[in-house]
């Protein structure tokens, strides 16, 4: 009786050290941060962290535009960014793809911009888009197109796209780098099917390869979803979320109230709340994902 | 001849010996210790460390630099070692506009370091260094800015002429920023050249309003903390900028510019004034980086209607902290990086030093190389150090408030809400925050 219980017991015995570590390096930091966030919790004042609030925290960023604005802003940016992302990401991965010599140089040039640090990229662009010294506008004007500074970084709508271009040019090849893969794994047989029964290349492609490439692209867009909700370094050294708050996204306004700040419990709150947006992107992308695989006749 | 080779050896040799000895008595012996330390890290500030073996073959201690960060960045660092309660290294950079928010982590330096040693330091360096009656940090150079300009567009007749039509008084460099502002207006011709530029994001806006808040009449506070920078004086800071902003006498992305753009905005040519730190000067007259280079005067900063000069200045400095284990070591390390000679390296190159001595050696220096630039530069930069100088309040919750106001100026300056509106609003905010930390009931 005593074997049989102990033999129950061994599966759980194997899993205790995996289990542990999981707790210590993902559920303990949680719930100290969740924990956090119901408290007056700053940084420079470790005794605060007695100081529970209860949902107060939650009550004020609930009720102000100041976060919900920049909340906005991050969803809207996500969602440019990675729509930028996917279609350039596309057109350069059906290019390489068509690409018979040195396709193998191509893409490791490819990755260079993921090996920048993003506060490299952020202080490039920041001096590419500065209007009095910067290339940009020293090339629009010499080439007189414009006769005034456009104000790359101060302009809502341009400062917008100026962040978003940087996060583009800096993301664009993991999408590129996922789909390729996808067109190599691609079989040749139903393209070659599609010929034979008279399709055009676009019919072939939209009918075809791109059914096939969503999956890849799927996850390409959960996983730089994650990424972009997160989006800080970039933004923090070409904006600092303004001027005015034109370019505030959810984690410059959060690191400013975490660290400038110190008021670390009201900015974990905020982080918390901003998961809610990660959540609902990965769900979203995962439907997707389980869908295409559906419509490929692929297993859920 | 041997007889007098092994005299000169043996010379040599007593020499060093008694020099090493001289060192050692110095600094004191810490042999066999490691000192932890936490530092600013940058190419102006890396200079200085190459000295540190010098004082680790004086004491025999061994010092090592857990952290080389930017200043932003460190302190970062050192809020996550108070959270965690991780303060087990000895001396850290600091800034005097950064101190106040750490509390008591850092030891009174009074009796630490030497009586006469604090004695031979600038007194108002060492003022704006004391937190709460501590001297919390000993200073290592320090920043305040005046004001550069273009000397050619200040020779030239035909500007002198037109000046002095349109505004009714002789062109030379701006005495009070209401000159400042017509002259920036005067020379601006917006996109090819401008008038003047400013910072316009972070504490660094902030500051230039509280300086100029200051130079008005105006404060950030009352006596009870309540904040008072929507005043009058307010207004009329916040429509400086706001004004240049309308006239284009500022790049459009000014809002977006720090330090950085400033500076290099100066040296390519294309700005008349420029109000900055003294490390730029070198910069500005060099002609390999510069394209002002010969061209550039400095004076002190303007003065506003409170007939005070601008003078927004921090240092740089070096802290104990209250856990370290070998206080005498660290007071000893902190007095050899900030000590004469130490000093005058950082002075060579731009920066403007704490100790009165080394403001008149290093000016000898420029003047016995030919540099008069340089030794203008010195003497404008110690004067405006020595009578202008003043910090932000030293409390705790300065920087939220600092983050609180500058939104509110880009709100008032692009015209996104009424410059008074911006001001109110923010006054409001800054109380909350004040009531927040316990200074308003």
């Amino acid at each position: 009786m005593l074997f049989r219980r102990r033999e129950r017991a061994t599966p759980y015995l194997l899993l205790m050290p995996a289990l542990a570590i999981m707790a210590f390096v993902v559920v303990i930091p949680l719930g100290f941060s969740l924990y956090t966030s119901f408290t007056g919790y700053r940084l420079i004042k470790p005794e605060t962290i007695s100081d529970f609030v209860g949902l107060r925290n939650y009550q004020r960023i609930l009720t102000d535009l100041e976060f919900w604005v920049p909340f906005g802003r991050t969803v809207l940016f996500l969602t440019v960014a990675l729509n930028i992302e996917f279609l350039l990401g596309l057109g350069i991965a059906l290019l390489i793809n068509q690409v018979t010599w040195g396709q193998r140089t191509l893409r490791t040039i490819m990755m260079f911009p993921m090996m920048f640090s993003p506060i490299l990229v952020g202080f490039q662009f920041k001096f590419l888009f500065n209007d009095n010294i910067g290339v940009v506008n020293n090339a629009l004007q010499s080439l007189g197109l414009t006769g005034f500074a456009v104000p790359w970084l101060v302009d809502g709508f341009l400062a917008f796209f100026s962040i978003t271009f940087a996060e583009v040019w800096m993301s664009t090849s993991v999408f590129a780098i996922l789909l390729l893969a996808g067109l190599f794994a691609m079989p040749r047989d139903p393209i070659e099917a599609a010929r034979v029964d008279g399709c055009n290349p676009w019919q072939t492609f939209r009918h075809i390869t791109l059914p096939f490439l969503m999956p890849f692209a799927y996850i390409a867009m959960a996983i730089r979803s994650l990424d972009v909700a997160r989006a800080y370094d970039i933004v923090k050294v070409m904006t600092a979320g303004g001027p005015a708050g034109r370019t505030e996204l959810l984690w410059t306004l959060i690191a400013r109230t975490g660290y400038e700040n110190s008021r670390m419990g009201m900015a974990n709150s905020m982080a918390y709340v901003s998961t809610i947006l990660s959540l609902l992107f990965t769900w979203y992308f995962y439907r997707k994902l389980v869908a295409a695989r559906r419509y490929m006749g692929g297993l859920e | 001849m041997n007889k007098i080779i092994a005299a000169l050896v043996l010379g040599t040799a007593l020499v060093a010996v008694g020099g090493t000895s001289m060192a050692a008595d110095d600094w004191g012996k810490f042999d066999g210790y490691t000192l932890r330390v936490k530092l600013i890290g940058g190419a102006q500030y890396e200079p200085l460390y190459a000295e540190i073996p010098k004082w680790e073959a004086a004491t025999g201690a061994k010092v090592d630099i857990l952290s080389r960060k930017n200043h932003f960045e460190l302190d970062r660092e050192i809020k996550q070692d108070i959270a965690a309660g991780t303060l087990d290294w000895c001396v850290g950079s600091n800034h005097t506009s950064f101190a106040p928010q750490y509390g008591n982590i850092y030891i009174d330096l009074n009796g630490v370091v030497k009586p006469e040693v604090l004695a031979e330091f600038d007194q108002l360096a060492l003022q704006n260094s004391t937190v709460n009656g501590r001297l919390v940090q000993l200073p290592r150079h320090s920043d305040v800015s005046n004001l550069f300009y273009k000397k050619s567009l200040y020779e030239d007749q035909a500007n002198k002429d037109a000046f002095k039509a349109k505004y009714g008084y002789d062109l030379a460099p701006p005495e009070t920023f209401d000159q400042f502002k017509d002259q920036a207006i005067f020379f601006a011709k917006a996109p090819d050249f401008y008038g003047t530029q400013y910072v316009g994001k972070d504490e660094a806006i902030t500051g230039r309003f509280y300086e100029m808040l200051v130079a008005n009449g105006g404060a950030l506070f009352d006596e009870n903390w309540n904040p008072t920078f929507n005043s009058a004086a307010g207004l009329k800071s916040l429509m400086w900028f706001k004004e240049l902003y309308d006239a284009k006498a500022v790049p459009a992305g000014v809002l977006n510019y720090l330090w950085d753009d400033t500076g290099l905005g100066f040296g390519s040519g294309t700005v008349a004034l420029n109000l900055d730190w003294a490390g730029w000067a070198g910069y500005f007259n060099d002609p390999a980086n510069s394209k002002v280079a010969g061209d550039v005067g400095v004076v002190r900063a303007p003065k506003g209607d409170g007939g005070k000069r601008s003078g927004w200045a921090g240092s740089h400095t070096f802290s104990i902290t209250e856990t370290c284990d070998n206080k005498d070591a660290a007071a000893s390390l902190i007095s050899f990086l900030t000590d004469h000679d130490r000093q005058m390296i950082e002075a060579r190159s731009g920066l403007l030093p704490t100790r009165t001595q080394v403001w008149k050696d290093v000016k000898a220096e420029f003047e016995a190389a030919g540099n008069a630039f340089q030794a203008m530069v010195v003497d404008t930069y110690s004067l405006s150090m020595a009578e202008d100088a003043f910090t932000p309040p030293l409390i705790e919750p300065w920087v939220e408030v600092s983050n609180v106001i500058w939104p509110a100026l880009q709100k008032g300056i692009l015209g996104e809400m009424d410059p008074q509106a911006a001001l109110d609003d923010a006054a409001a905010k800054a109380k909350l925050v004040m009531e927040d930390a316990g200074y308003l009931k």
